[in-house]
Order: structure tokens, then C-alpha cells, then sequence
């Protein structure tokens, strides 16, 4: 089933197309996987499809609703999820209680009876699971600025996993990770999605990218270049030709490998 | 017709003082990316300094208890020498503000420069008020007031004159900025300041200059009306919000827009007095003080974004809040005490642990709002006497229990908050700042000191507040029983459930969403928290507990009045509760009881040493301390140690570079 929906995406910056009518679809349970080189317009496209640039034009389905004119916490609430690439969690708060704080949601009226009488979901198994799947359950007390880049981004993903997402949409999660780590993380987003939550992926790591997702959607200045399985854009003449060059595509083989 | 030229010239004069202070405050934020509220005090004191010296040639020095005026003549100075005096005096009070504050404030959050500003206004206030007192200073002319006829009407030569010098001023700095080298220095090291060290040049050099320069023109700005406006301690720091009007019409970047936009907003003014006088219907009151609030309100909305955008640099750090494992162990712990304190006490000492509960219960109104959503509220004062003063007529003769009452006067807050808290959608930090000091202003002009409202100089009556048919009044049956023990205890139950209130908000999932909306509105949104309500819910419970507060300092007082609420309340209140831990129980209860104005500590201070008047003083400078050195506040900070030296003791966690240092020995 197609969960997500994207038809004729564009996003201008002052007359310039950061995304320039871009189409694709992501079956639910899938990693799909969205590359290209710096200012390809990546992160923009997850912008836009979560809400975050009211100007973006084109249809953006989700779940067979239409999310035009939806903010960015109406899109979360019905499953459709971010993070960031500069992390940005919260420093106030523990790793714990950050996946807390996305765990619980409130309706106003929700948040007037808090004033009285205080409640948290007592089932912590979602914060529970998160924090395993991310391995981050020995630091879970800790506060963000007491963690090391790569944890707070394992942590930034794991917050958006504790929201109880259908989908989440991750700004190059494997940024700040070695190459272990990367693998690593590629194993746990197949576990993800294995547990029926459907990982749009962004990142510059080709080895985790084309490794671990089931479909590749290739962006370049805007433009959706190629899309299919990992063997179709590794072969496609056009994307080595735009984007991975001669060179690059024996590393890439090796690291699909391990 | 003749009359409205005439009107609309006579406002080039404030007009003219309004654009130069404006184009001090966007040299200062050029400079160091701060927006001054205590520019208008610093032209306050040069105006004083001004008046010092024509009157009896002597300089005075923004000190106190050293000796603090220093004789440059027998007798007073002629104008152009003591303008030569004054503004060489400015120009090394900027460098030292510049040099002694807001240079460690560069990369500190848009809450540390606010609230050091303002600390620096209100020390440079209380220096004043020490040492000349409130009353206002007569000033000499300085510039010729000869008449000029201009389109039928007659008006003085110095009206024109201040308006030209005011575009002359403006055309110069934008020249300088435009074209010289000092210029490009400024500009490249408020754009980058470490690619600016890397070219070689020292971005304090370049700053303190920008600071002197925007300093002078604040002397200036207060030579020049001091013999316009009445010298006051209070008119001339209140001066900077028109002024804060027309710097943001200008986008705190376009000197010549500024000071154009200043003179319009004088005239505009000026013209809201002469409608005053023409139309029975146009409210007599206010409208000259409301006008530059709907200009930043206008300028505002109409430039703002819902969400802060891609790249936008988050803050620096923020007071911490936390929580410990016994939340409500600070409340435990200071009620009882409270409770005996006033059994124990008399009189004198009694009324004070009263004012610093009452004080308690205003400030927990910033801890919800400042402290746990991040949004900067300079209108603290004016949500609790839209409490007070409505409960005060609602209730005049109802005879209802007091926690009804008290209700009643924050409910009546909430709609005020809410109207606040709309522009807080899109606007944040600093800005919110100007918008909600713009608003207490406003409100306290047009709402506060009109007389059918606060009932003019006698003020308003607040009936004594009943329960079950007693009386619990802070007045008993007899003189000699005041204050009674009865509604210290009222006061204190009060402040006790709505500190339980915010205790409340901070340990629930709300609470954990309103710390989430004060570091990084993006992403709260991005896990499906409503930023908007958070942010409307803050201001709405922030709105009622200042108005149930505001309540409650009705039945304290008896009579209301409006310097209650006046605008340097709030002020006053957000330094204290900032010195205190602003995002903490505890942090409230330091404040009101060592730092409220009345309060324990101050009465101490005041029949101990003799020192009461020095409270704003030592709580302007105390503020601006505390957002250098110790942003957490005082009560914060002793508990976020003792977590950290808990957390110690835990095994440290491993981090990544170690796995990746294996990996690659691998």
C-alpha cells in the first residue's frame, strides 16, 4: 500500500527552485532512500513535505489524505515525523524525557488538567523500545550537551521513533557516525521498518543508503533524476554521470557488501 | 487647519528627540547586535548632567555613596560648554556600559541582553532618584526659540532646528556606515566577528566606538529635550520606547528611515493631543503613549514568521529549570516558616512578610510564562491590574468569598494575556520584548490612569475580602490591628496553590512541551507539539496568576492606584525573579523574599542600615550581574550543583569516539 504520496513538489527561494516538481511514492514498511550532492535540495524536500515551508506547491499525500495547509504538528500528529540534521533536541531535558515529551501528547484541554493534577502515559514500552533499538539506554539520564555528536543524533531518531510514527523522514542520521556505526544504524532502520514504520532516509553515506533501503530516489538541483532499486540508480548512466562520478562506484559495491 | 500645522510642528520637537534616540539604539544593535531599553536612561542622565552643569557647574558622576559631583566651576556653565562637557560624557558612558556589560552579553541569549538592559536602566534610575529625587528639573533653552510663521502658524525657531539636526544626524552616521572604513569594520564584525578578528581587526575596538557614538546621541537627544519635556526620572527613560518604535520601522538597520519614522511618530503624537483637545469623543488620555505601541504591534506583525527558519542560529543557553526529585519540598518547607513569621511578627515586619508572599504571587506568574516557554514578558504588571482593578469594581460591594474574588481577577487577566500572547505566534525573543514593554506601557497610560478606571489620585476601594462570612482583611476592627495575622495566612494559602499550579505544569507532559517550545520551536513542532496553544496557554495562565495576584494586592492595599502597576513594576518584578532563578519555585521565593521592593530583605536593609532606596539600585545591578555570570539565578544554580555532583557519581556513559577509535584500530 502507498502510504506516501508526493506529486509535483516545488519549493522557490526568491525565484530560485531549491525543488523543482518532484514525484514519488513510498510503500508502507519500505526504507526509501533520497540522495543527491550538497544543495540538491534534500533537506528542503523534507521541509516541505512536513510542513515547514508554507510555500511549497504540489499535492503531498498521506495515507490517502491530502496534508496542503497542515502545519508541521498537525503532519506529526497524524504520523509523519522528522528530525534534524543539526540534531536540535532538547537540552533542558534528558535524553529519557525528551523521547517523553514526544511520547505524550496533549489537547489544550489535556494540558488545563495537567495544571491540577499532573499525568504521564504510564506504558513506557514505546521510550523503552526506542532507546534499545538505539542503543541508547545506558545514556538515557543523561542530558543532550552530555552526549557526543553521534549519540544525540542516534537520540534525535530515536525521539521521533517514541512519537509512535507511521512514517519518519531522517535528515542524515549517519552524519558524525564512523563507518561501524553507520552499519550499524543501517541494521537498526531495517529493524524499524520491520516494525511497520515506514523510514524515508536522507544521507550522504552510499554504503548505508544504497545498503539498507528498498527504494533510491536520486535528486540534482532540484530535480528528481532517477528512482528505483539500488542495482537500477547504481547503474543508471545518468546518476553516475550527475552525481557518484566513475570513481565512486566501487566503494559503493563494497559497502553494500558488508 | 492652522491649528493642526501648528500641532504637527510642535511635534517635530519630540519627534526629533524620539529619531536621534533612535539612531542610538541602532548604532548599539548594529554594534553588538543589542537592543538598549536603557537607551532613554542613559539620555535621562545627561540630561541631568546637562541641568547639573548650567546650573551650577558641577559634573555628576552615575555613582553612589563615593563622592559623586565633581566641582568644574564656580558658578553654572554657559550652554555651549556644558553640551561640550555632557557629550564627551556620554560618549565615555557608553564605552564603559559597552565595555563593563554588553561585551560579555555578545553570544548570550535574547533573556540575558533584555534583562541586563534593563537592569542598567533601572540602576541608572535609582542613581538618579538618589541623587536628585523625582521631582522634575527645570532645564535653560539651548537652542533659539524665537517664533517663525510656516503656513499660518507660529512656532518656535527650535522646533525646526531640532527636526534639521535630527536628518542631519541621521545623514551623517549613514554616510559614515556607507562609505568610510569605520563603517565596513562595524558591519563586517557584526556579521562575523571571527572572520573580521581573522582580517585583523578587534571587534571591542570597533564595537566601544559604535557604543560611544550611539551614547552621545543619547546625550544629545537629552540636551536638547531637556528644555521640551519635563526632566524627569521617568519620562526620559520611558523616552526609548517611540524610540524603539521607529529603530524597528527601520528594521534596526536604516538610519535615515529612522529618524524619519521618529519624526512622524512626534508628530503623530502630537497631533493625538490636539485631537484630544478638538473632539469630546477621542479619548483624553493615553493616545500619544498607545501610538508607538500599535507601530511596533504593525511593524511587527506584518515582518514576523510562525516558525523560525532553516539556519536561523539558536541561543545561547537558557536559565535552567529544574525539577529535583522533590518538587514540592521547597513549598513544604517555606509555608510553614511563613506561617510562623507571621505569628511571631508585628506590625512593620509583619506588613513585610505579607508583601513578599503578595510579591510571590506575581512573580510565579513570570515563572510559567518566562521561565518555562522562553517568552520575554515586560507586561507582567499590566495583566495584574486588569486583575485588580476589574475585581475592584466587579466586587465593590458583592460581599463574595475572596478565593472567588480572586478567580474573578485572574479570569478577567486571561483575555489581556491571550492579546499579548498572539504576536508571541510569530514574534520572539528580543522583539517579543519591545512588543510586551510597547503593550505595559500602553496599558498603563491609557487604561490604568484613566480616571473613570483607577478612580484619579484617590484611587479605587477594594472591599475587604470575606470567607464564610468573616472578615480576613488585612485591616481588623481597631487601628492598632494591622496587619492581621489572618490575611498573611490568606496570602500565603493563595501562593501556595499557585505555586502547586506551576509545580504542576512543570512535572507533566505540558510542562515537559513548554521546555521543548523554549529551546527549539522547530522541533517541538516536528514531534506534534501545538507551539501556538503551548504559547497561548502560557500566557493565558501567566495572565491569571498576575491578575489573582493582582487580586490579591488589592485587598493588601485597600485602595488601588496606578503606581501599582506602572510599567517600572514590571520591570522591577522580572529583574528580581531573574536574580532569584527565573524558571524555578525556589528562584520566586528568593526573590520576593531577599529582593522584593517592600519585602523582607528590603525592610531589613531599611531599619538596619537606612538603606531601602537603595533597592532598585542593588536590583538593577544585581540583574545585570546575574545575567553576566550566573544566568541560572541564584536558587537554580546551588540546585542544578548538587544534581551535578549526584550525577557524578553515576557511571559516565561511553561515547562515541572511543567505539570509533576501536573501530579504527580495527
Amino acid at each position: 500500500m502507498t502510504l506516501l504520496e508526493v506529486e509535483g513538489l516545488s519549493v522557490t527561494f526568491g525565484g530560485v527552485a531549491a525543488v523543482d516538481g518532484v514525484s514519488f511514492s513510498v510503500e508502507e514498511g519500505a526504507v526509501f532512500g533520497l540522495i543527491g550532492p550538497n544543495g540538491a535540495g534534500k533537506t528542503t524536500c523534507i521541509e516541505a513535505l512536513t510542513g515547514y515551508l508554507p510555500q511549497a506547491r504540489g499535492r503531498v499525500c498521506f495515507d490517502g489524505r491530502d496534508l496542503s495547509g497542515l502545519p508541521p504538528h498537525r503532519r506529526a500528529r497524524l504520523g509523519l515525523v522528522r528530525t534534524f540534521q543539526a540534531v536540535e533536541l532538547f537540552d533542558d531535558l534528558t535524553v529519557r524525557e525528551n523521547l517523553r515529551a514526544a511520547a505524550n501528547r496533549r489537547t489544550w484541554w489535556q494540558s488545563l488538567g495537567d495544571l491540577f493534577a499532573p499525568r504521564w502515559h504510564d506504558d513506557e514500552s514505546a521510550i523503552d523500545g526506542a532507546l534499545e533499538l538505539l542503543g541508547l539506554t545506558d545514556v538515557a539520564g543523561c542530558t543532550p550537551p552530555e552526549l557526543p555528536q553521534g549519540q544525540r543524533k542516534l537520540a534525535g531518531v530515536a525521539r521521533a521513533l517514541a512519537s509512535g510514527p507511521r512514517m519518519v523522514l531522517l535528515d542524515e542520521p549517519a552524519a558524525g557516525l564512523d563507518t561501524a556505526e553507520s552499519v550499524a544504524l543501517g541494521e537498526r532502520l531495517r529493524a524499524v521498518a520491520a516494525a511497520g514504520v515506514t523510514v524515508l532516509l536522507v544521507d550522504h553515506d552510499m554504503g548505508l543508503v544504497l545498503g539498507v533501503c528498498d527504494r533510491v530516489a536520486v535528486l540534482d538541483f532540484g530535480r528528481l533524476l532517477a528512482e528505483g532499486t539500488p542495482a537500477q540508480v547504481r547503474t543508471d548512466a545518468a546518476v553516475i554521470a550527475a552525481y557518484l562520478g566513475d570513481d565512486a562506484v566501487a566503494p559503493v559495491h563494497d559497502g553494500a557488501r558488508r | 487647519m492652522t491649528s493642526v500645522i501648528l500641532f504637527a510642528l510642535l511635534g517635530l520637537g519630540g519627534g526629533a528627540v524620539t529619531a536621534l534616540l533612535a539612531l542610538g539604539v541602532i548604532g548599539e544593535y548594529q554594534a553588538s547586535g543589542v537592543v538598549n531599553f536603557a537607551h532613554g536612561a542613559m539620555a535621562m542622565l545627561c540630561a541631568y548632567c546637562y541641568t547639573e552643569l548650567r546650573a551650577h557647574g558641577r559634573l555628576v558622576l552615575p555613582v553612589v555613596v563615593l563622592p559623586h559631583r565633581i566641582p568644574l566651576a564656580a558658578h553654572g556653565l554657559a550652554t555651549l560648554p556644558a553640551m561640550g562637557v555632557t557629550l564627551v560624557y556620554a560618549a565615555v558612558l557608553g564605552t564603559i556600559v559597552y565595555l563593563g556589560i554588553f561585551r560579555w552579553l555578545r553570544h548570550a541569549p535574547a533573556i540575558a541582553k533584555v534583562v541586563a538592559s534593563i537592569g542598567l536602566m533601572l540602576a541608572l534610575q535609582a542613581v538618579v532618584v538618589i541623587q536628585f529625587g523625582t521631582s522634575a528639573r527645570p532645564s535653560p533653552r539651548v537652542l533659539p526659540s524665537a517664533p517663525v510663521h510656516v503656513l499660518g502658524a507660529t512656532v518656535g525657531r527650535d522646533r525646526l532646528l531640532l527636526a534639521v539636526i535630527a536628518l542631519a544626524a541621521a545623514a551623517v552616521l549613514a554616510a559614515v556606515y556607507r562609505l568610510t572604513r569605520f563603517g565596513v569594520v562595524t558591519r563586517a564584525c557584526a556579521q562575523n566577528e571571527r572572520s573580521a578578528a581573522l582580517l585583523g581587526w578587534w571587534p571591542v575596538r570597533s564595537e566601544a566606538a559604535n557604543w560611544a557614538i550611539a551614547s552621545l546621541l543619547a546625550g544629545l537627544a537629552g540636551v536638547l529635550a531637556a528644555p521640551i519635556t519635563s526632566v524627569t526620572p521617568s519620562t526620559m527613560t520611558l523616552a526609548v520606547v517611540p524610540a524603539l518604535a521607529a529603530a524597528l520601522v527601520a528594521d534596526l538597520s536604516s538610519f535615515t528611515i529612522a529618524a524619519a519614522a521618529g519624526l512622524l511618530i512626534g508628530v503623530g503624537q502630537s497631533l493625538c493631543v490636539k485631537a484630544a483637545t478638538s473632539w469630546t469623543w477621542f479619548p483624553q488620555h493615553g493616545v500619544p503613549e498607545v501610538l508607538p505601541f500599535a507601530v511596533i504591534a504593525v511593524v511587527m506583525l506584518a515582518r514576523g514568521n510562525r516558525l523560525p527558519t532553516r539556519g536561523e542560529a539558536t541561543e545561547g543557553r537558557l536559565p535552567r529549570a529544574p525539577l529535583g526529585s522533590r518538587p514540592l519540598l521547597p513549598l513544604a518547607l517555606f509555608a510553614p516558616a511563613t506561617a510562623l513569621l507571621l505569628v511571631v511578627t508585628r506590625s512593620g515586619w509583619r506588613a513585610a512578610v505579607i508583601q513578599s508572599v503578595v510579591t510571590a504571587c506575581v512573580l510565579l506568574s513570570l515563572t510559567v510564562l518566562t521561565g518555562f516557554v522562553g517568552q520575554v514578558s515586560l507586561a507582567q504588571a499590566a495583566f495584574a491590574g486588569t486583575g485588580g482593578f476589574l475585581m475592584a469594581k466587579l466586587l465593590a460591594h458583592a460581599g463574595v468569598p475572596f478565593p472567588v474574588g480572586l478567580i474573578v481577577a485572574g479570569a478577567v487577566a486571561v483575555p489581556v494575556g491571550l492579546l499579548v500572547g498572539v504576536p508571541a505566534l510569530r514574534i520572539r525573543g528580543i522583539n517579543l520584548a519591545i512588543i510586551t514593554l510597547g503593550a505595559g506601557v500602553a496599558m498603563d497610560a491609557f487604561v490604568f490612569r484613566n480616571q473613570q478606571i483607577s478612580g484619579g489620585l484617590a484611587g479605587v476601594k477594594v472591599a475587604a475580602p470575606r470567607l464564610f462570612g468573616a472578615d480576613v482583611g488585612i485591616t481588623g476592627a481597631h487601628a492598632g490591628d494591622y496587619p492581621r495575622v489572618v490575611f498573611g495566612l490568606v496570602a500565603l494559602a493563595t501562593f501556595v496553590l499557585l505555586a502547586m499550579v506551576a509545580v504542576n505544569l512543570r512535572r507533566s507532559a505540558t510542562g515537559s512541551h513548554c521546555l521543548a517550545v523554549r529551546t527549539n520551536e522547530r522541533a517541538a513542532s516536528a514531534i506534534g507539539i501545538n507551539v501556538a496553544a503551548t504559547k497561548l496557554l502560557a500566557f493565558g495562565l501567566s495572565a491569571f496568576i498576575a491578575g489573582a495576584a493582582g487580586g490579591l494586592i488589592g485587598f493588601q492595599q485597600g485602595r488601588l492606584s496606578p503606581e501599582s502597576f506602572s510599567i517600572f513594576v514590571s520591570l522591577m518584578l522580572l529583574a528580581i525573579t531573574y536574580i532569584g532563578g527565573i524558571a524555578t519555585v525556589p528562584g520566586v521565593i528568593f526573590a520576593a523574599v531577599v529582593l522584593a521592593p517592600g519585602g523582607l530583605g528590603f525592610t531589613a536593609l531599611e531599619r538596619w542600615f537606612q538603606l531601602g532606596r537603595y533597592q532598585p539600585l542593588f536590583a538593577g545591578v544585581g540583574v545585570i550581574v546575574t545575567a553576566i555570570l550566573n544566568p541560572d539565578g541564584v536558587a537554580a544554580a546551588s540546585r542544578w550543583a548538587s544534581a551535578r555532583r549526584a550525577r557524578a557519581r553515576r557511571p559516565a556513559p561511553i561515547p562515541v569516539a572511543a567505539t570509533a577509535l576501536a573501530g579504527a584500530a580495527r
